[in-house]
């Protein structure tokens, strides 16, 4: 009875949030939760095959949708959390959203994305038969402490899941660490050097199960790569999945297990997600070209590489939350070897973590190539951020700080570029999406 | 006439980006025409501190920190004639704990190298947040704190006065400490691109000990300003 009260409750609360327009997803959650408490291990019981989690700092919305995209394309029904609301309130949303008004949830599959730091929690009520880890980067420290205190939490919850799979990404020694001490794993990975060459920081050189120096054969990007402990013996395990003849034009492809997967999506970081995807459907024994199939349809994500045209310019828009995955995106802005103007957006809210210190730890230094026209630099720490680019030796004149997001994204297309990118963090992702899209239909 | 930087273990203590100070540094030298290098220190390697017009010692995770202290102890004596003699020494977070005489967790205590005559226990919460302290000749000085460790000073000069934040233990309303030429802190942020006045009294520090003109080229600092200011005005107004 409580757990219908929930779920009807629940399910007002979604219908209210809807008709004011909000984003929103972890409320309803929350008030279930307070009427019922363990009304996760309730909903969840109901699932039919497999309860999938992902977990890690990047990519993790990313290889979610993958699998989704995956699993509904062979017919399945799916509980997910698409929208990105990784707490325990979002994982509860996901659930209540699928529930019939009695309760039932009637699906094949649950494939939820984690915040890492707060898995721990949600497998008190919860324990999903599969779990993915995609890497494991410095991200909203301010939270977290540091990125052993995010390992700690992991383990945590990883005693919680003994018996499930693990698929980790094996070319992350800190991802593939965790696989040693569980006893049933798959590790995905590229083993061919991709020659990417980035200027980075690199975040665990050292061996997690000696202390010792790692050694490189050669980085894929951040500490990522071919890797070997000389005093312990831990080294980068034979990936199972093997991401070869990996193509990046425009769009990124890859082969695996002797297919070929084109994706929809650029940025090499995609095929390690795309990996990942199809090291779990292949462990449920999905038929290849299936998983192939699926991968192919996969549509990108809010803030993932997302094109919009404004004044006849294209605007490609994209989410960075950490040093990792901001290089990535500033390597992106440099593969258009166009020219273009820039647009980068900092604010320093609580998801985004309030400490801005990572913003010198990237590699910021290239946006002074000579394709890049100006830099605008917005959001509530827009500030910092010019003080950065200046340190970067780009010439004051070509650097603009307008803290309102419209006024700056007007500011770079009325600039001489042929091509405007935007990068934003976190808690600007919405906002400035929505501003995108109506410049995109006020100038049309 | 180079000066030269020993950036100390940047492949363990790079947490919060601790290596913005050595590109505030480094820029604010070249853009007045004083040629400046850094030499990255790694691994075992011998420190030949009297080479150097600055010493840089960042934050890192426990850890990595443990793996510093050991191979900083077997220069103990170098390091502690380097600051006698009046050499410049920036420690930040982690570094600033490892100066002292000992640092207490839960369960063990690790000795510091017992430059600065300070103490750090560990507490029960991380001490997170945007800090702004008050300095007689700097001024306000803006950053960010994240430390499990509480410091007690005793009769240091602090490098500052809390306005707002935590500082160094959350009781006696102060930050940091100054001790001949050693500023030592928990601020990150980085610390100096938005405090360049702190900045430039490190450079003058540096040459000065080299004997040579300590009169800085002014700069434009706009923009360092306005960021800095944007801080104060945040958490004081």
């Amino acid at each position: 009875m409580r757990k219908i009260l929930a779920v009807w409750a629940a399910k007002l609360a979604i219908a209210g949030s809807k008709l004011l327009g909000k984003n929103g997803s972890s409320t309803p959650g929350t008030i279930a939760l307070k009427i019922c408490p363990d009304i996760l291990t309730r909903l969840s019981g109901d699932i039919k095959k497999d309860i999938v989690a992902v977990w890690g700092t990047n990519g993790k919305t990313t290889t979610n949708n993958m699998i989704l995209t995956i699993l509904e394309n062979q017919g399945s029904t799916v509980v997910c959390n698409k929208v990105g609301s990784n707490m325990l309130s979002g994982v509860v949303a996901a659930f209540i959203n699928y529930a019939t008004l009695s309760g039932k949830v009637n699906a094949d599959y649950a494939c939820l994305e984690m915040d890492e730091a707060y898995a721990r929690i949600i497998l008190k009520y919860i324990t999903p038969t599969k779990i993915v880890i995609t890497n494991l980067f410095r991200d909203q420290m301010d939270r977290y402490g540091e990125i052993d205190t995010t390992i700690k939490y992991i383990q945590e919850a990883l005693g919680k899941a003994e018996d499930s799979l693990l698929v980790l990404n094996g070319d992350d020694p800190l991802t593939a660490s965790l696989g040693t001490s569980h006893k049933n794993t798959v590790y995905y990975g590229i083993s061919e050097n991709l020659g990417l060459n980035l200027n980075e920081t690199r975040e665990g050189r050292y061996c997690r199960m000696c202390g010792s120096e790692l050694k490189y054969d050669f980085y894929q990007y951040g500490q990522l790569g071919k890797y070997r402990c000389e005093k312990c013996g831990f080294k980068r395990p034979v990936p199972q999945y093997d991401g070869s003849k990996i193509t990046s034009e425009d769009y990124v492809s890859f082969d695996v297990k002797g297919a070929h997967v084109d994706l929809p999506c650029k940025g090499i970081y995609n095929i390690y997600n795309a990996l990942a995807a199809y090291a779990f459907a292949d462990s449920c024994g999905i038929p290849q070209e299936k998983i192939v199939e699926g991968l192919q349809k996969y549509k990108g994500q809010s803030g993932r590489m997302e094109e919009f045209t404004i004044k006849n310019k294209l605007v490609v828009f994209n989410l960075a939350k950490n040093p990792a995955s901001f290089n990535r995106s500033i390597s992106n802005v440099l593969a258009e070897k166009r020219t273009k103007d820039v647009v980068i957006g900092i604010n320093d809210n609580d998801p985004d973590g309030n400490d801005v210190s990572w913003l010198w730890d990237v590699d910021f230094e290239q946006l002074s190539d000579p394709s890049v026209i100006s830099c605008t630099t917005t959001g509530i720490r827009a500030k910092d951020m010019t003080v950065r680019l200046k340190y970067c030796d780009i010439p004051p004149d070509k650097i603009t700080t307008e803290s309102r997001v419209k006024e700056a994204v007007m500011n770079a297309v009325n600039g001489s570029g042929e091509r405007v990118y935007i990068v934003v963090n976190y808690t600007l992702l919405f906002s400035t999406k929505k501003i995108l899209q109506e410049l995109e239909e006020e100038y049309k | 006439m180079k000066l030269k930087i020993a950036h100390l273990y940047p492949d363990l203590l790079n947490l919060y980006g601790d290596i913005g100070n050595i590109t505030t540094v480094t820029k604010r030298c070249k853009w007045r025409g004083i040629d400046i290098e850094t030499d990255s220190i790694y691994g075992n390697e011998k420190i030949h501190f009297t080479d150097y017009d600055l010493v840089f010692l960042g934050g890192g995770s426990d850890r990595e920190q443990l793996l510093v202290r050991d191979k900083l102890m077997s220069m103990k004596n170098e390091i502690t004639s380097y600051v006698n003699d009046g050499g410049v020494l920036l420690a930040v977070c982690g570094g600033y704990q490892l100066l002292g005489s000992y640092y207490k967790l839960k369960e063990e205590t690790i000795k510091g190298l017992e430059i600065l005559n300070i103490q750090t226990e560990i507490g029960d919460k991380r001490l997170i947040g945007d800090v702004v302290i008050e300095n007689e000749k700097f001024g306000t000085i803006v950053g960010f704190e994240n430390h499990g460790g509480r410091t007690f000073i005793n009769d240091h000069t602090p490098l500052g006065k809390v306005l707002h934040g935590h500082g160094n233990n959350d009781k006696d309303g102060v930050e940091g400490v100054i001790y001949k030429n050693v500023i030592a802190t928990y601020l990150h942020g980085s610390l100096l691109p938005k405090n360049p006045v702190l900045c430039d009294h490190i450079i003058r520090l540096m040459l000065e000990q080299r004997g040579l003109d300590t009169e800085l080229a002014p700069l434009d600092d706009a923009s360092e300003l306005d960021a800095h200011k944007y801080i104060v005005d945040r958490f004081t107004k």
